[in-house]
């Protein structure tokens, strides 16, 4: 197998747990924010999934308008949000862009939270991801999505180069 | 002197509030009519006739049986509604009740219902005119919060969740919203079928309100190792279980 690593230059991964689950306006106002910065290389929002139907019960099928299901606009591009935003894990290049991040989020969220710095996304490629995905897959795309799920659904490109 | 049950032990007030949930001496906090309770149900339509599944009683000319004349039937049962359920879910979060009392609340208070109790959620089960009334009982007292506890047929793992920015419990089905003047509205039935009117459920309590009222223990609130009674009660049930279940053959 090829060398798949992402993160050859060892950068930093944190994850941000607030103490509330985020509005969208909340989650899109820290999401520019962040996306601001320089120094961020890619990052993914986690949370109760809020499905455009009702997925079981007597109502199976029964199309879903949730509140927090809404179209954000994040650095200029719309996207929907498909979760209810609980954390946010991101990759920086160094110590200064954490602390920029620790600023905006004591600036932004309006209730405690968690920021830690740890292994949060992975930096090779899996067994299975290789065996979806090959061997010349985009190293910033390696743990963002599931290798059975869709690249569309799940990946948002917001900055071009 | 006339038997008094002392239901749980404790002095903490989370104790005192186990004791108010399983004797049904709770606070009447809200008002519900019964077509907005048939409506988040869900089972009929609002104003309609309760179904039946056999005839009435009275009709039906039940055979001779002593414990037929001793126990009076339940009204549901006498009509012969159908079974029917509601379910309940609390938030970890200072939720109000939680599943084991709002279990023994329901068999200690209520004839003829069947309580389910799991981890998240608890169901009662009964003829429909008697869940309607346990149901209609636990949403208009404190032990029901429209923020910290809600109705779900379905979709129940909003309880052990964080909270949503506004308080509420997260509800991936989205039956009720705080809207802006205050009032939690159920929008939905408790399967997540929408509903024609909105239902108001009330004011969400405060989080000190919350935390005053809850039975559920928590470090952040009262911590259960705090409630020496509780402990010492626990560990003889355990203990003596424990000396019961051995048998050397």
């Amino acid at each position: 197998m090829s060398d798949t690593s992402s993160d050859t230059t060892k950068h930093l991964q944190l994850e941000i747990v607030p103490q509330r689950l985020l509005r969208p306006e909340t989650a899109q106002g820290l999401l520019n924010e962040i996306l601001d910065l320089e120094g961020v290389v890619r990052l993914f929002v986690h949370g109760p999934r809020l499905p455009g139907t009702v997925p079981y019960g007597p109502a199976k099928g029964t199309p879903l308008v949730h509140d927090s299901r809404r179209l954000i606009e994040i650095e200029g591009k719309t996207v929907e949000l498909m979760v209810s935003v609980g954390s946010i894990r991101l990759e920086v290049t160094d110590a200064d862009v954490k602390e920029q991040v620790h600023e905006i989020c004591e600036k932004i969220l309006p209730f405690p939270f968690e920021f830690r710095e740890g292994n949060f996304m992975l930096r090779r490629q899996t067994v299975s991801g290789y065996a979806r995905f090959g061997p010349d897959q985009d190293p910033l795309l390696v743990g963002i999505t599931d290798p059975k799920g869709k690249l569309k659904d799940q990946v948002c490109f917001i900055k071009d180069e | 002197m006339a038997y008094k049950p002392q239901y749980y032990p404790g002095a903490t007030s989370v104790a005192a509030n186990r004791r108010k949930h399983m004797s049904g001496d709770v606070e009447k906090l809200r008002e519900i009519s019964d077509d907005d309770l048939t409506m988040i149900l869900g089972h009929r339509p609002a104003g309609s006739d309760y179904r039946s599944t056999h005839p009435p009683l009275a009709e039906m000319g039940e055979p001779e049986c002593s414990i037929r004349q001793t126990v009076e039937p339940t009204p549901g049962a006498k009509a012969g509604d159908r079974v029917r359920y509601v379910q309940f879910v609390d938030s970890m979060y200072n939720g109000p009740s939680v599943p084991y009392f709002r279990s023994y609340g329901a068999a200690i208070k209520f004839r003829g219902v069947d309580p389910g109790t799991l981890s998240g959620r608890q169901v009662v089960e009964a003829r429909e005119r008697d869940m309607e009334e346990v149901a209609k009982f636990q949403i208009e007292t404190e032990m029901f919060d429209p923020a910290l506890s809600s109705l779900r047929g379905a979709t129940v793992h909003g309880h052990s969740l964080r909270l949503q920015e506004d308080g509420v419990m997260f509800d991936m089905l989205d039956r009720a919203r705080l809207e802006d003047d205050g009032i939690v509205k159920m929008h939905k039935d408790q399967v997540g079928r929408p509903i024609d009117k909105k239902v108001q459920l009330g004011k969400p309590m405060s989080a000190k309100e919350a935390a005053k009222r809850t039975t559920i223990y928590r470090v952040d609130n009262v911590a259960y190792r705090s409630d020496k009674e509780v402990i010492e009660w626990v560990h003889r049930v355990f203990d003596q279980r424990t000396k019961y279940g051995f048998k050397p053959e």
